[in-house]
């Protein structure tokens, strides 16, 4: 959203270092005796890092590990190896009181209002419960005063103002919302104790695009304001483009590529980027009905049982006879023809130029329109 | 998509089929003068719905869109006869085939549901029971409206989690919902939904969790579903690039009315209230620059007067002046076509505008 201004002196400092973090599910069979039969390996080696009032945009595949990324970096899921930095502290040597001290600094919006909101607490009190656990921030209590039930009432009130909600649902219960009014109420609790990091997990997508914009120009103030740093995870293309300064798109457990957010809409260079790019609905009855898609053939690879080689070859247009199938490419930079920016694709540079096309035209489909 | 139709999917299914020929030009869906209240001791009531009127046909899939809290999920759920019991006033009409839904005893009702009328809701979570695994699931819908056996049902319900686009279907049956990803978790509720081929089918937000390359494959196989086997779709989102490549005829909402209603190709090239004016021009664009700062519609969906005294749009609204202030504005047809809006300052027409279509 800002151009980081520690990005001028040098190498820019980092709020978030994520290196080879993977989290793998068992899979268990059996009824009597449980037994471990493999693993869903839902994010198999992730190395990221987000600058401090950054914002990281993560698209992907449904599927592919979003969501459990975003929950290993605030430890609500283990992960299997790996590290996670936040502001220079290893997450996982934290013992109890320290990580206490670290979560109120990192907060979730989750994907799901319905099913993380507590359905027997009143706004009220789900607005302020961060409050009575955490107590207010240095920056409210020069606001508030000190911590009371009164002044965590106030805070709350102000948070509710802020998302665009009523007084009067203060007393209301999750299940009496609409959904993008819950996603409001998931965002104000993320955001009641003026966290340094905000892990979005879909915070937009339940809302009409004008509340939207407002949610996103909300959250963009409060990064200048308050220089908060985000990892936002979204499907809606547009939404990622506007608020990213870094965009990481994932497939599988991986990422497949990583750029500037201007860079990667200008010129998507890994294939699955290039497909995502070419399915964006775009809101012109005349568009929709003339593009040209590429389709993803085949059935989506389990990531209990993930492909050989490249991740992506059993669906790639691009796929060539060698390599993509028995050698697992690298994500990394490709200074001769994109400086600062990583991909994961043996063929970037050849499909870049043109050199190597989509292999089966039929890939290419124009959607049969109503 | 690929090869594989709808109608090699029918299997186990058709036989015990037996629903009236769909015609194309009857509508299947009448909703007529809505409306819907929650009300609560010791609080205002809420109008949640205020008199909302739209009818589908067989074949065709109507979309409504609009701000976040004006009744979309709400008209949906009483179409589905799933209001809560208690503390809910409804009135008006809801037709399917000719019956009201909304005096249809219980039982009748349940007996259509899951057989001619299904709904995927918007909270995936809250909508699957997280006790059951999600293959029981499909195939306790499989069982309850279609004499096929388990076997049978197991096949198709592996089947219909296939074409959504669930990898690894033969596992994921035995899975329960917290196993699965958000995206997942939707096309479940999906495949669950087409499992009785409805005639019929309520989407309210089906594809927010999903990421646009399986959102255009799931989107195709509703249109097969529609093309194919005529079913009428009601379509909510707020996905505006979802709308315009997919729904026939879109009803704008705004505060529990519908403010704008027209064919797809009419509402995109010409909006006229000033709601889906302000709609359009907050959408995040792609042929914009990146750093252009998003436009909301002033003021926040907080500042509303009742339609009983003004345009409820009025305090929001750039064009407001004394003429909006009257009550119980009606929605009238604009021009020839089926526009209509509910506007007293519509935004001008282009008439340079050559492609009308
Ligand atoms: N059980 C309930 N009790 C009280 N009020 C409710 C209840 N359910 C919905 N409402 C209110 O009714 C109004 C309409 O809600 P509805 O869920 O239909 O909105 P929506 O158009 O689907 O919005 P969204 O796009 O955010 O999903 C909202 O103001 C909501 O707060
Ligand atoms: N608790 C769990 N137990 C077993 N498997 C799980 C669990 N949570 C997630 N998974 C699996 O891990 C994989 C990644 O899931 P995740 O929710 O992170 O995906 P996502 O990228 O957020 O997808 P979406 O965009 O659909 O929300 C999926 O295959 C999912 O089924
Ligand atoms: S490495 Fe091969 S299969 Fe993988 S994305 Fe590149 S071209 Fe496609
Ligand atoms: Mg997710
Ligand atoms: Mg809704």
């Amino acid at each position: 959203m800002t151009e980081g201004a520690d990005k001028v002196a040098g190498e820019p400092a980092k709020l978030l270092e994520v290196t080879g973090l993977e989290v793998h599910f068992p899979i268990r069979r059996g009824v009597v005796i449980d037994r471990t039969v493999g693993h869903v390996r839902a994010v198999d080696g992730v190395d990221l890092s987000v600058g401090r009032g950054q914002t990281f945009g993560l698209v992907g595949e449904s599927g592919c590990g979003k969501s459990t990324l975003g929950r290993a970096i605030l430890r609500l899921e283990q992960p299997t190896a790996g590290r996670v930095v936040f502001d220079g502290q290893d997450v996982a040597s934290l013992k109890a009181e320290p990580l206490r001290r670290l979560r109120r600094r990192m907060q979730m919006v989750f994907q799901d209002p319905l099913s993380s909101l507590n359905p027997r607490q009143s706004v009220e009190s789900l607005l302020t419960e961060p409050l009575r656990v955490h107590g207010l921030s240095a920056e409210d209590l020069q606001t508030y005063g000190k911590d009371s039930a009164r002044a965590h009432a106030a805070k709350a009130a102000a948070m509710l103002e802020v998302v665009g909600l009523p007084g009067s649902s203060m007393s209301r219960y999750p299940h009496e919302f609409s959904g993008g009014q819950r996603q409001r109420v998931g965002i104000a609790r993320a955001i009641v104790l003026n966290p340094d990091l905000v892990i979005a997990d879909e915070p937009v997508s339940a809302l009409d695009v004008s509340v939207q914009a407002q949610v996103i120009n909300l959250l963009e103030d409060l990064q200048k304001l308050l220089g908060l740093t985000y990892l936002v995870i979204a499907h809606d293309l547009a939404v990622v483009r506007h608020i990213s300064d870094t965009v990481g798109v994932m497939y599988l457990g991986r990422l497949a590529e990583v750029a500037s957010s201007d860079d990667l809409y200008e010129r998507p260079l890994h294939p699955y980027t290039i497909a995502l790019m070419s399915a964006i609905p775009i809101p012109d009855p005349e568009i929709e009905d003339a593009r040209e898609r590429i389709l993803l053939p085949g059935d989506l690879p389990s990531p209990a049982n993930p492909p050989s080689g490249c991740r992506f070859h059993t669906r790639c247009p691009f796929r060539q006879p060698t390599r993509c199938h028995d050698e697992e490419p690298e994500l990394r930079e490709i200074p001769d023809l994109a400086a600062g920016r990583q991909v994961a694709c043996h063929w970037a540079s050849e499909i870049a130029s043109g050199a190597v096309g989509v292999a089966e035209p039929e890939l290419l489909v124009e959607p049969t329109s109503s | 998509m690929s090869d594989q139709t709808i109608a090699a999917g029918e299997r186990a299914v058709t036989r015990s089929r037996t629903r009236p020929e769909a015609n194309r030009d009857e509508n299947l869906l009448e909703v007529e003068d809505l409306s819907v209240s929650f009300v609560r001791r010791g609080a205002q009531p809420v109008r949640a719905v205020d008199g909302v009127s739209f009818v589908v046909r067989p074949g065709q899939i109507v979309g409504i869109v609009g701000e976040s809290g004006s009744g979309k999920s709400v008209t949906s759920l009483a179409v589905m006869g799933l209001l809560p019991q208690r503390g809910v006033v409804a009135s008006g009409q809801i037709r399917y085939r000719g019956q009201d839904l909304l005096t249809l005893g219980a039982k009748k009702l349940s007996d259509l549901r899951g057989r001619e009328i299904a709904m995927v809701f918007q909270d995936p979570m809250s909508s699957l029971n997280p006790v059951i695994p999600i293959g029981t699931q499909v195939t306790e819908v499989l069982l309850r409206h279609f004499d096929v056996s388990r076997g049978e049902a197991r096949a198709e319900a592996e089947h219909l989690l296939r074409r959504v686009g669930i990898p690894d279907p033969g596992r994921r049956l035995k899975e329960y919902p917290h196993q699965l990803s958000g995206g997942m978790r939707q096309r479940a509720l999906i495949a669950i939904a087409l499992a009785c081929k409805p005639a019929l089918l309520i989407c309210d937000e089906p594809t927010t969790a999903l990421d646009v390359t399986i959102q255009a494959q799931v989107l195709e196989l509703l249109k097969e579903l529609v093309n194919d086997l005529d079913t009428a779709m009601v379509m909510i989102t707020h996905d505006l690039g979802v709308v315009a490549g997919l729904c026939d005829f879109v009803n704008v909402m705004y505060a529990g009315r519908v403010v704008e209603s027209a064919p797809r190709h009419e509402l995109f090239a010409h909006p006229r209230h000033r709601y889906t004016e302000g709609l359009l021009a907050s959408m995040p664009r792609l042929d914009h620059p990146r750093t252009e700062p998003l436009r909301p519609i002033r003021g926040t969906p907080r500042d509303i007067v009742s339609w009983t005294k003004a345009c409820a749009f009025a305090p929001r609204c750039d064009h407001a002046d004394e003429a909006c202030m009257s009550p119980d504005l009606e929605l009238v047809l604009d021009g020839p076509g089926e526009h209509r809006m509910r506007c007293v300052h519509p935004a001008p027409l282009a008439s340079d505008v050559a492609d009308d279509d």
